[in-house]
């Protein structure tokens, strides 16, 4: 048996275990035919009780390949006893870096890794310390799609690093990296800011079987998507809302959906002189579309970022969202949710019309996918800039990011081949940290993304400028979308002025 | 005063509504703490129909029931890792150490200020007042570079001192009212009997201010207990503090709310158990100073 068909066939048994399919008994003598002998036995005993992997896949399939740890090994020398930090988000990738796999990088190289995890906001105020210091107190920055503009300038670009070839990881292939995600997270005028590392990014998620009941076929457009979510609204509520939305006022995830529903009309934040142009004809279409729209979403929806929104399809209020991907392996645990198994997904509904990246400005990429991807980078004032190359590139390699997406709970992998890496593909199931929506999460990245802009002061017009007056308009604050939308336009003309 | 039945029924009923008022809050999110994540999102919502768990304690604090204590180090659902149980110990360690740095600077400091007259003394006081009127954040960023000199960045000296600096204004201002309350009369008798300042500041003040301590005390432990703005300025990985890393369970892919609430409980026994310890003195020390003669 090739080693990727046992090691699907390992990953189906040890699924059956953990959901009740098969007893141990029948397990251990399966497992046994596949050779794992004594590891296999000591499984059912010592089986962490709170890790949603199978510890025999843990065990045998998910270990770093032995040929980049020796390379780490080797490369790493001069560097032992180092110590890198990196302040990161609580991301899929980085807890699962961070519990389970730095330990072999450690192990390995002698270098020292230490993780710092917070929400975003604060991960922007300790770069923005770091930087304004140089004092490089962190070795690495997790740099969000946002703020790619501003720390440009503060971290190597990695294809500068890769020149130093006595540093360079063996197959590291920079290519791999999803050339969608190269250009719409890690670029900045001609500048790559890291390597891309993580990629939330908006998919249709709906709950199949309310779909079945009604005769609904997943949006193909943004018109399916308001008369869908009409249909259900109408049949199912007040219980069972339509859809469900993330539209808390003055949070920057009421500025995601924006894009998604501007972008889905033709429109764009910005034209090619570099001016506001939510307010023009397509604008104001797609604010009035999202206006119909919220009427099919639970009541609260304005208190709501994307964690009450994924809650709300979590505990069956709502019927389907157009979110981030990431919250479908949450959707699919059973220990979590009430609908494991219950919801499919699609790539986002087509937009009515699109405008090319030529028609917009700062480097605007109009999709319905919103994408929330973010980069790994060398900070510039790091002490230990090669050592932390060495990471870097381990971080990020292909091996590693396949035992992070198989790990770390079916976070989107930003490499093309962790795609097919037959142990992700073993985690394509119902059931906690599946994989099965990473079909639909490539596609989208292909064909749908869309890419905010790039410029220094995009971090404070997404953040508190656009959601707050958004926030504003749909507590009936403007007289209509035009008003409100003209109201953005002139304090982003403000600032944009300085 | 003589009160009618029905008067007496509706004071009790009045004080059981406002006990309840206080009470529920911490019910409501202990009982999140022992549910799981399905339930605790429910419309309308559950207050007592659960199935509890202590799955959220098992992942935050490494206790397994049946498989003893050890690091957690395992992802959770929704890719956490939410092994929460040194970052406990670490508040407890700074929150008692800057506790006892306050406690004692400012006992001295109170002292002298209710009993020894020297030039400026009213500007001192104000100035030691003055220095709670700027806003922390304003001090947090210029603080963060002195740190870093003088290495105590990421270190318990570092966050104790701060904590302990923190606190000091409200503890010397406090105590002095409690000294002030004590008739500077014992002093007088005491120094006539040839005890020294020192004596009398030790085997008489102190333990007649002992209530007042407890309570000053009670405050800059939960001060310090509480404080979000300087530990996440002036730490990275090596310690942390309860407020702070409760903050890291908004992850990427939403809250989660029951580790959150497991922390959150836990986090209130030490400081429960601090203010059990000295509520024999803390009663006393609260209404110090309430009746003046």
């Amino acid at each position: 048996m090739r080693d990727s068909d046992r090691k699907r066939y390992l990953a189906s048994l040890t699924d059956k275990l953990v959901n009740g399919q098969m007893g141990r008994r029948d397990f251990l003598r399966l497992a046994g035919k596949l050779g794992l002998g004594a590891g296999a036995l000591g499984m059912g005993m010592h089986r962490s009780p709170y890790s949603f992997v199978p510890s025999a896949q843990a065990q045998e399939a998910l270990q770093p390949s032995a040929e980049t740890l020796k390379w780490v090994a080797d490369v790493s020398k001069p560097f032992a006893g180092t110590t890198l930090k990196l302040a990161t988000e609580s991301t899929p990738p980085s807890n699962a870096l961070n519990s389970q796999l730095k330990k072999y990088f450690e192990e390995a190289s002698g270098i020292k890794v230490e993780i710092e995890v917070l929400p975003l906001e604060q991960v922007l105020q300790k770069l923005t310390l770091d930087v304004a210091s140089s004092l490089g107190t962190y070795d690495l920055y997790y740099i969000d799609q946002s703020w790619a503009a501003a720390f440009n300038g503060d971290v190597f670009d990695p294809r500068e690093q890769l020149q130093k070839a006595d540093l360079a990881m063996p197959n590291y292939n920079i290519d791999d990296f999803l050339p969608a995600l190269v250009d719409g997270v890690a670029m900045f005028d001609g500048t790559m800011v890291g390597v891309p590392y993580d990629i939330p990014i908006f998919i249709m998620i709906y709950r199949k079987d309310i779909y079945d009941e009604l005769g609904l076929k997943a949006p193909a457009t943004m018109a399916e998507l308001l008369s869908n979510s009409k249909a259900i609204s109408e049949a199912k509520g007040p219980e069972i809302a339509g859809i469900a939305g993330q539209m808390k006022s003055g949070h920057y995830s009421l500025e995601c959906e924006w894009t998604s529903m501007l972008w889905g009309h033709g429109g764009s934040i910005f034209n090619p002189d570099g001016k506001f142009v939510g307010n023009d004809e397509q604008g104001i279409a797609a604010m009035e579309y999202w206006t119909e729209l919220k009427k099919y979403m639970p009541a609260g929806v304005d208190g709501w970022t994307w964690d009450g929104q994924g809650q709300a399809v979590a505990q069956g209020v709502a019927a389907s969202m157009l979110s981030w991907g990431e919250f479908f392996p949450y959707f699919d645990d059973p220990t979590q949710t009430k609908i494991s198994g219950l919801c499919e997904v699609a790539v986002p509904p087509a937009a009515v019309s699109l405008r090319t990246k030529e028609q917009t400005g700062f480097g605007e990429t109009p999709g319905v996918g919103h994408q929330g991807g973010s980069t790994l980078a060398v900070s510039k004032y790091s002490k230990n800039p090669d050592a932390a190359w060495i990471f870097m590139q381990w971080a990020t390699s292909a091996d590693t990011q396949a035992l992070i997406t198989a790990l770390g709970g079916g976070t989107g992998p930003t490499r093309s081949s962790v795609y097919d890496d037959p142990r992700v593909k073993a985690n394509a199931r119902v059931g906690a940290g599946t994989t099965r929506h990473l079909p639909v999460v490539r596609e989208t990245i292909a064909n749908h993304m869309g890419s905010e802009p790039d410029l220094v002061e995009w971090a404070q017009i997404s953040s508190d400028t656009i959601p707050v007056s958004l926030g504003k308009y749909f507590a009936g604050g403007y007289g209509s979308p035009k008003e409100a939308m003209d109201d953005i336009a002139s304090q982003v003309d403000t600032i944009l002025k300085g | 005063m003589h009160q009618s039945a029905s008067t007496r029924t509706l004071r009790t009923i009045a004080g059981w509504v406002v006990v309840g008022l206080f009470f529920f809050p911490i019910y409501f999110w202990t009982s999140v703490a022992f549910r799981d994540a399905k339930d605790i999102f429910n419309w309308p919502p559950i207050f007592f129909d659960f199935s509890p768990t202590f799955k959220n304690f098992e992942q935050v604090f490494g206790i397994s029931l049946g498989f003893g204590f050890g690091n957690q180090t395992a992802v959770t659902p929704g890719g956490g890792n939410f092994y929460m149980a040194p970052r406990l110990l670490d508040t407890i360690i700074v929150a008692s150490f800057s506790t006892i740095l306050a406690i004692v600077v400012a006992t001295l400091a109170a002292y002298s200020l209710s009993r020894m007259t020297f030039r400026g003394r009213h500007d001192f006081v104000n100035w030691v007042l003055s220095t709670r009127m700027m806003p922390p954040v304003a001090v947090a960023i210029p603080m963060f570079f002195i740190f870093k000199q003088f290495n105590l960045l990421d270190t318990y000296t570092g966050v104790i001192v701060v904590h302990g600096i923190m606190n000091l204004p409200l503890a010397v201002l406090l105590l002095k009212s409690f000294f002030d309350d004590i008739p500077a009369e014992i002093d007088e008798s005491a120094l006539l009997d040839g005890a020294s300042r020192w004596t009398i500041f030790r085997r008489i003040v102190l333990p007649m201010a002992k209530g007042g301590i407890a309570a000053t005390a009670v405050l800059c432990f939960i001060f310090s207990w509480t404080e979000f703005l300087f530990v996440l300025t002036l730490t990275q990985t090596s310690i942390k503090t309860v407020p702070v890393v409760s903050s890291t369970f908004v992850t990427s892919i939403g809250t989660a709310w029951g580790n959150m609430a497991a922390l959150g409980a836990a986090a209130i026994v030490p400081a429960f158990i601090v203010i059990l310890l000295v509520q024999r003195h803390l009663v006393r020390g609260l209404t110090m100073g309430s009746l003046k003669q």
